[in-house]
């Protein structure tokens, strides 16, 4: 159900947070159990903030969160509840203050269900590589959910949450938003507070939205993001005002297709679903037009040394000396914390902690940390050429649609490999928004990704909202 | 000798901000474990850093005060370490781009010493061990600080020139209100990079770097006996390793803590949390414009447009506020050498005595201004002028009001010190006698009954004049 | 060319212990990693001389100092403490 239609519903006192709430509770009771979604189902604190919620709505000071449940990916720190980024390591890490974005989401009465599963530290496409077990596909529970917010895609899939808060590195809402059949928004880099994020990759992390529809992305982008003093990469250049331009025409638009992204590596079913999204376009009138994006084939080696490299860095103060587990092993300093990582930490955080250090050290920088900034500078570069002519660019979210579990997360050139598609908005700070164009034969959702000038979401959930208005989706059954 | 001492110093100063650097938390020193801390500078996950503006104003002070080029493009990066003390396992520091480059400082002798940078990091925590149970506890109370490096070249031969320069610095930093430069209590330290060659080469040995020098005297013993060490190995046709070493103040040896097998690779790279520092022309120009005159500037003017003696200068300047006070005094009497006099002698006098500071004197410049003019144009005597002074201490008041008060006006109606000499003549007509008969020692006491007879208010030049003519 | 080695010596920048056993499988895996990594290293960097975003410049903070955190709140998630303080096996 569409967020400004429960809001409305909860306004016009149709129905109470609080049943809101017990129905949602409810069935990640009865239904999580098939797909392991949530890490941390918040009972206790979600019913009391719903009645608090229930009394704002009463006194008829509702805002747009007012008592709407949702999902918080658990590498998002929420104060007094515990926050595990899925890893052994922060098992029972309990964060003394919380995120700018669970701020946002407890000032104005949202209801926060729980903490939603993922791959550990947010490394990884498929939410295999949890602590707390792998995610399982809505639509297909033998299929992974993506990566790595795919809790909080399962989530949203399955009508365990209203929404979910996710956090985008590389592609880790979009890439899930499109296995699991819904939409996922990643803003411009800098719109949404990192503060309280637990960073991966500080430069290329970014908070999104998965949803129901583009609608709904930003209706929750509305309420979280913003310029935040806590946050120095925050930007006042984000606008607000997000669905303003839903139900405009679109039609005058120039839609780009770069053709480095349909090339070998992607499925058939995906590339045929996408161009016809585009040939649906072209028939509202869009330009659509051929661009060309040369630094593609650099993308995913650039993106993962430079997350890597800033991945070992921020990841560095696990040791479990402040917080976090501790080894009972190590006669001295460097012992104890070389163990206290060894047992914290699985084995795909291990393989980035190394590569970035590699990337970083004396002998290799140069090679291959610099090389990684300069194809970063150049793809920027290569964008904003794009950007002089177009409005928007269409592009599939993934290779493939969700694969069976097991078969390929086991293999990191293959798993990286699939980011190909995903990383270049992060690297060049864009907003993306990818959705659901189609079915594959085996009825798995398949993808197609939105990329936008930055700062310009509110034209991408424009022309994402167009195309879901025409497209009809089907819902996971559990 | 046969060595050549290469010198080069590394030196860290704590900013005086009121908060942290990265963090809202209080910058100061001491206190209980982990009271000053937030989930910021203890490292938390989740949390970012915040730039405090007047870390970077205070560190462009410090590039003003050492004739450094204000960058106005700068930015930090991360220096990546595992150590008990730093919660973040990097220290956020500026690598690549430094606030502050090409600078140099003149030490005696007319020796330019070159400034290679000034970079803004942060400080890290405290260890406290114990032996008994094996253990180290961090206090994160000092994580965050806000520090400035500033970077030498080698260009130091010796150890005069070392100390010179420390003290300079110290003292220009003090005097930009950078930072309070207590050596003794870390907020001043200095790192020493050593190497010797043979006297006449040109080519460099190899270094080693001493750390935990906390006063001026360490460091010249620090640096001796690495000369002394140094030289005993290459004589006995070693070589020297480069390494870590720390000063030992007790035993004035310096003892190794890790070799360069050992060292650190850091990882630099730019720290993604802190966008860039842009500092406009204009930014920069009212950063310069909010200096004060540096030390050794005003030295120059002391000496060279003033006429005071360098050591009269040089006690001028040793405090920024003495210095001040100088000049606002100077500024109202312009008789160089007297305000120094009084200054130096008479006012430190009474601040030695009374176990004060520049800073607590409770008059002002105009005050003292007024009192050497008194001094100077006759209106009270030299001695009644100290008197004054001290008054003014004790008790406060205007230099004229105390005069008049106490009766210390020079009085030079010569009728009203006749009748007194005639007095004191016809009260000690022995001692008279004794001078008139050629014991002319016992001037000064007749001098004495004079003064004490006719009270503060006697000009003792015209008293002595009086005096001898009446005992002809 | 990686080998194992260079894993040694990564393991040691990032303070993670690994059996030997693990060290062979960290070692395979790395050098299939690295060559894919190795593409950015044929990268023409001559030409991007340019950098043509807008910066994100620096919004300095005001130095205001505030209220610190309550200590037993920092310390809350440590596992071993004395004194208030991080305790760890003596360095030094």
């Amino acid at each position: 159900m569409a967020l400004q239609k429960l809001r409305d519903m909860l306004d016009k006192k149709e129905i109470s947070a609080v049943e809101l709430t017990e129905t949602y509770l409810n069935r990640i009771k009865e239904k999580d159990t098939k797909i392991n979604s949530y890490i941390t189902v918040c009972n206790e604190s979600a019913i009391s903030e719903a009645k608090n919620a229930q009394k704002v709505i009463d006194s008829g000071n509702s805002t747009s969160f007012t008592g709407i449940p949702v999902s918080v990916k658990d590498n998002i720190c929420t104060k007094g509840i515990k926050t595990t980024c899925a890893s052994k390591m922060l098992e029972d890490f309990v964060p003394p203050y919380d995120a700018t974005v669970a701020k946002k989401l407890k000032n104005n009465n949202a209801v926060i269900l729980g903490k939603t599963n993922m791959d550990e530290f947010a490394m990884g496409g498929s939410s295999q590589t949890s602590y707390f077990g792998g995610v399982k596909n809505p639509f297909d529970t033998s299929r992974v959910p993506g990566g790595s917010s795919g809790g909080a895609a399962a989530s949203v899939s399955a009508d365990l949450c209203a929404a979910a808060l996710g956090s985008d590195t590389g592609g880790s809402v979009r890439q899930p938003a499109s296995f699991c059949g819904v939409t996922g928004l990643k803003p411009t880099y800098g719109t949404v507070s990192r503060w309280g994020l637990i960073a991966f990759a500080s430069s290329l992390d970014q908070i999104g939205v998965v949803a129901k529809s583009a609608e709904d992305t930003g209706y929750i982008l509305n309420g979280i993001y913003g310029y935040d003093e806590n946050d120095a990469t925050t930007s006042k250049k984000s606008t607000g005002d997000y669905n303003c331009l839903v139900g405009s025409n679109i039609s005058n638009l120039k839609i780009g297709i770069p053709k480095e992204f349909f090339g070998d590596g992607l499925d058939d079913e995906v590339k045929k679903a996408v161009l016809n999204a585009a040939e649906y376009y072209k028939k509202l009138g869009c330009e659509i037009v051929e661009v060309s994006l040369p630094c593609l084939e650099y993308a995913v080696s650039a993106y993962y040394l430079i997350s890597s490299a800033e991945a070992a860095s921020n990841l560095s103060r696990f040791d479990g000396i402040k917080y976090g587990l501790r080894s009972g092993l190590g006669e001295n300093f460097n012992d104890l914390i070389a163990n206290s990582r060894r047992e914290g930490f699985g084995n795909e955080v291990k393989r980035r902690i190394m590569l970035g250090n590699y990337a970083l050290c004396s002998g290799y920088y140069d090679a291959y940390y610099k090389n990684a900034t300069r194809i970063r500078t150049e793809l920027k570069a290569e964008y904003a050429k794009i950007f002089e002519e177009c409005d928007v660019i269409l592009t599939p979210t993934a290779p493939t649609t969700a694969y069976k579990i097991g078969q390929q997360e086991n293999d990191p050139v293959k798993m990286y490999l699939a980011d190909i598609y995903t990383v270049t908005v992060n690297i060049a700070g864009l907003p993306a928004i990818s959705t659901t164009c189609s079915y594959d034969t085996n009825g798995m959702p398949i993808g197609m990704s939105l990329i936008g000038k930055s700062f310009d979401e509110k034209t991408l959930i424009a022309v994402c909202d167009r195309f879901e208005k025409d497209f009809e989706r089907k819902e996971a059954v559990l | 000798m046969r060595y050549q001492p290469v010198i080069g110093l590394e030196i860290h100063a704590e900013l005086l901000t009121q908060s942290k650097v990265f963090c809202t938390c209080k910058n100061e020193f001491g206190g209980s474990e982990n009271t000053r801390v937030c989930p910021r500078c203890s490292g938390l996950p989740g949390t970012l850093p915040l730039l405090n503006k007047n870390a970077v104003y205070l560190a462009a002070k410090a590039g003003f005060a050492t004739d450094c080029t204000v960058n106005n493009y700068s930015s930090f990066d991360r220096k990546n370490y595992f150590y008990p003390d730093l919660p973040k396992a990097y220290q956020i520091t500026q690598f690549e781009n430094p606030i502050c480059t090409n600078g140099h400082i003149t030490v005696k002798g007319g020796k330019d010493i070159r400034i290679n940078r000034i970079h803004i990091e942060e400080d890290a925590g405290k260890l406290v061990h114990d032996d008994y149970e094996g253990i180290s506890m961090a206090d994160y109370n000092r994580c965050g600080v806000p520090l400035i490096e500033i970077v030498t070249e080698p260009d130091f031969r010796s150890v005069s020139e070392v100390q010179d320069f420390v003290e300079q610095i110290a003292l220009r930093l003090k005097y930009a209100g950078v930072c309070d430069a207590r050596m003794e209590q870390g907020s001043l330290r200095v790192d020493v990079n050593i190497s010797i060659m043979p006297v006449g080469s040109d080519t460099f040995g190899t270094r080693a770097e001493i750390k935990n020098l906390n006063s001026i005297k360490a460091i010249g013993r620090a640096i001796e006996y690495e000369i002394e060490r140094q030289s005993d190995i290459l004589d006995n046709g070693g070589t020297v390793v480069q390494e870590t070493r720390r000063f030992n103040d007790n035993h004035g040896d310096t003892k190794s803590l890790r070799s360069k097998e050992e060292a650190h690779d850091y990882r630099y790279f730019p720290e993604p949390d802190i966008p860039p520092v842009l500092l406009s022309d204009e930014d920069i120009e009212e950063i310069k414009k909010s200096m004060p005159q540096m030390p050794q500037v005003r030295f120059a003017r002391y000496t060279k447009e003033y006429g005071l003696p360098d050591d009269d200068a040089a006690l001028i300047i040793s405090t920024k506020e003495f210095s001040d006070f100088y000049d606002e005094t100077v500024k109202i009497n312009p008789d160089y050498k007297q305000v120094s006099n009084m200054m130096l002698v008479e006012l430190n006098r009474n601040l030695n005595d009374l176990e004060k500071t520049i800073n607590d004197v409770p008059f002002s410049p105009c005050d003292l201004a007024e009192l050497v003019k008194m001094s100077t144009d006759g209106t009270v005597s030299k001695n009644a002028a100290k008197d004054i002074l001290k008054i003014m201490f004790d008790k406060g008041g205007k230099p004229m009001e105390i005069a008049k008060n106490n009766g210390f006006i020079m009085d030079n109606d010569t009728s009203a010190l006749e009748d007194v000499i005639e007095k004191v003549i016809s009260e000690n007509a022995d001692t008279v006698q004794s001078y008139k008969e050629g014991n002319e020692k016992v001037f000064g006491f007749l001098m004495g009954q004079v003064v004490r007879a006719g009270g503060k208010g006697v000009n003792p030049k015209l008293a002595k004049d009086l005096l001898t003519e009446k005992l002809k | 060319m990686f080998n194992l080695e260079l894993t040694r010596h990564l393991a040691n920048l990032s303070k993670i212990h690994f059996t030997d056993e693990e060290l062979d499988k960290m070692t395979e895996d790395m050098t299939n990693i690295i060559e894919l990594m190795d593409k950015v290293c044929e990268f023409d960097s001559s030409k991007t001389a340019y950098s043509l975003d807008a910066v994100n410049y620096n919004d300095l903070r005001e130095d205001n100092p505030k209220d610190s955190y309550p200590t037993e709140k920092i310390i809350s998630n440590a596992k071993n403490i004395k004194n208030n303080s991080f305790v760890v096996p003596k360095v030094v």
